[in-house]
């Protein structure tokens, strides 16, 4: 059996006494677009941060690519690109510059730097931004560096916690057309989203979480059998129907 | 290990500091160069010789390490505070950076800007005639030293403070008061009896002097308690820093 790209465990998440992610098991096979959807403080973003490092990890074993993101760190690290919801970035950093530093954090020589840049300010449209600070861009550019900062090492799995939060129509598009590309070439997405129609769009998969915990999992097929929408399944599995 | 990402960390770091050379560089000059006229050339013009060492050459070695210590805080505190503050932390964090790395390219970032500062000092010392230089590897093991120390304490400062005003409480209530009360103008025995045993518990004092010892061949305390101290601050604060980073504390939820 392949070795799949993502592979949770029976992760728990305490922040002191509350508990925020409640024993989730979840599988990402190779080159899977996975929805990630639930409500706010469902523990979305806690899952995401305990895979990519930034919480520290309850119980449970996190594995990506088959190497476990406590023990196998560094290699685990590599395997991994995220773009995380709000902007954690040095404000004052000229774009050029902000994207060659989180190269060289994942050891990427100068050369091989300068060339992944070029191709990533040529990508996401930035060239005639590279000079500015980051502050001094729009909410859409702002959202273009992240997720060009998050390819920089060429991650062969993606995290995107909300990447179009606050974006206009037109690069929402632009990001879909972008992902649908990255997803084509082979690369495992995982995405959250409050959109559902950008999530049914783009993802095969979807998981819904819920009070820290899975409640449903399957291929977009077999979770949207029979015609059904996906914001009609996601109230009835948050159980927000009657709310509405 | 990462040396490309460590690399990395400590040029951003440095970028950044050039990035405000003003506040960072010419800042302490300046007011280096004031004490270093004031207290050296205007008022030590007017003193005699002590210790057999004119009192510019006296004065010179204590301006120079509060200067290097004070960079070497200020670099570290605000690089940890604004990182925290600004959520960069989070860029290295989900790097394949360990966290010796990590607290590594700290200290040596604020151990670059604190030797900045004493070399431009150091030339401008130069220019007053206040640079002389009696055993130079001691004055590198206590430049290094008394930086790396102050690095870690900069480090520690940086995860506790909860406001950019707290960034300075360190600094104005310990390392200010303690830098003038540790002999940067005086012998200890310009001091009542009672002061002179309340400065032998005075960190400072051991760094100013053995800093002065390795520039002008004098000297007031044991050295050896001087070296002890830095050593063991190094080897402590370091232990505790590794100790943070290892655990998340502040760092990691």
């Amino acid at each position: 059996m392949e070795t799949p790209a993502l592979e949770i465990i029976d992760l728990h998440k305490n922040y002191g006494t509350t508990v925020a992610v409640d024993g989730i098991s979840l599988t990402l096979p190779k080159g899977a677009f996975l929805g990630l959807l639930g409500p706010n403080g469902a523990g979305k973003s806690t899952t995401i941060n305990c895979i990519v490092g930034v919480n520290r990890i309850t119980s449970g074993t996190i594995k990506t690519f088959g190497l476990d993101v406590e023990h196998d760190y560094r290699e685990s690290r590599k395997t991994i690109g995220i773009a995380p919801q709000e902007f954690n970035i040095d404000i004052f950093g000229k774009v050029e510059k902000l994207l060659d530093y989180a190269a060289g954090y994942y050891g990427m020589r100068k050369a091989e730097r300068a060339i992944r840049v070029e191709e990533l300010l040529t990508q996401f449209d930035l060239q005639k931004h590279r000079k500015k600070a980051f502050m001094q861009l729009s909410g859409g550019l702002k959202r273009r560096v992240i997720l060009a900062r998050a390819l920089v090492h060429n991650p062969e799995l993606l995290i995107l916690d909300e990447p179009t939060a606050g974006v206009d129509v037109e690069l929402r598009r632009e990001l879909w057309k972008y992902l649908q590309q990255l997803s084509k070439e082979g690369k495992t997405i995982l995405l959250t989203s409050h959109y559902l129609e950008e999530v049914e769009l783009l993802a095969d998969r979807f998981a819904f979480i819920n009070g820290g915990k899975i409640v449903a999992e399957g291929s977009k097929e077999s979770m949207l059998a029979g015609g059904k929408k996906l914001e009609d399944v996601y109230l009835e599995l948050t159980g927000k129907k009657d709310v509405v | 290990m990462n040396w490309i990402g460590l690399y990395t960390l400590i040029r951003r770091e440095v970028e950044r500091t050039f990035r405000v050379v003003i506040q960072t560089i010419f800042s302490p000059l300046i007011s280096a160069t004031l004490f270093i006229f004031v207290f050296g050339t205007v008022v030590g013009g007017r003193i005699d010789e002590i210790g057999g060492v004119p009192y510019i050459v006296f004065v010179f070695p204590g301006i120079l390490i509060m200067n290097v210590l004070t960079s070497a805080f200020s670099q570290a505190s605000s690089t940890v505070y604004f990182a925290k503050w600004a959520r960069t932390i989070e860029e290295l964090l989900v790097a394949p950076l360990s966290y010796f790395e990590i607290m590594f390219g700290m200290v040596l970032s604020a151990v670059v800007r604190a030797l900045t500062v004493g070399f431009v000092i150091m030339l401008v010392g130069m220019l007053f005639g206040a640079v002389s230089m009696h055993t130079f590897p001691l004055f590198i093991f206590y430049v290094l030293g008394v930086s790396i120390v102050f690095g870690l304490l900069g480090i520690i400062t940086g995860l506790l403070a909860k406001s950019f005003e707290q960034l300075n409480i360190l600094s104005t209530f310990i390392i200010l008061p303690f830098s003038f009360l540790g002999g940067m103008f005086y012998t200890l025995d310009m001091l009542p009896p009672a002061a002179q045993k309340i400065a032998l518990w005075n960190p400072f004092f051991y760094f100013v002097d053995g800093v002065r010892f390795s520039m002008a061949g004098i000297h007031d305390s044991n050295l050896y308690i001087g070296a002890l101290l830095i050593t063991t601050l190094v080897i402590g604060l370091g232990a505790v820093v590794w100790w943070i980073f290892y655990t998340g504390w502040r760092i990691r939820e």
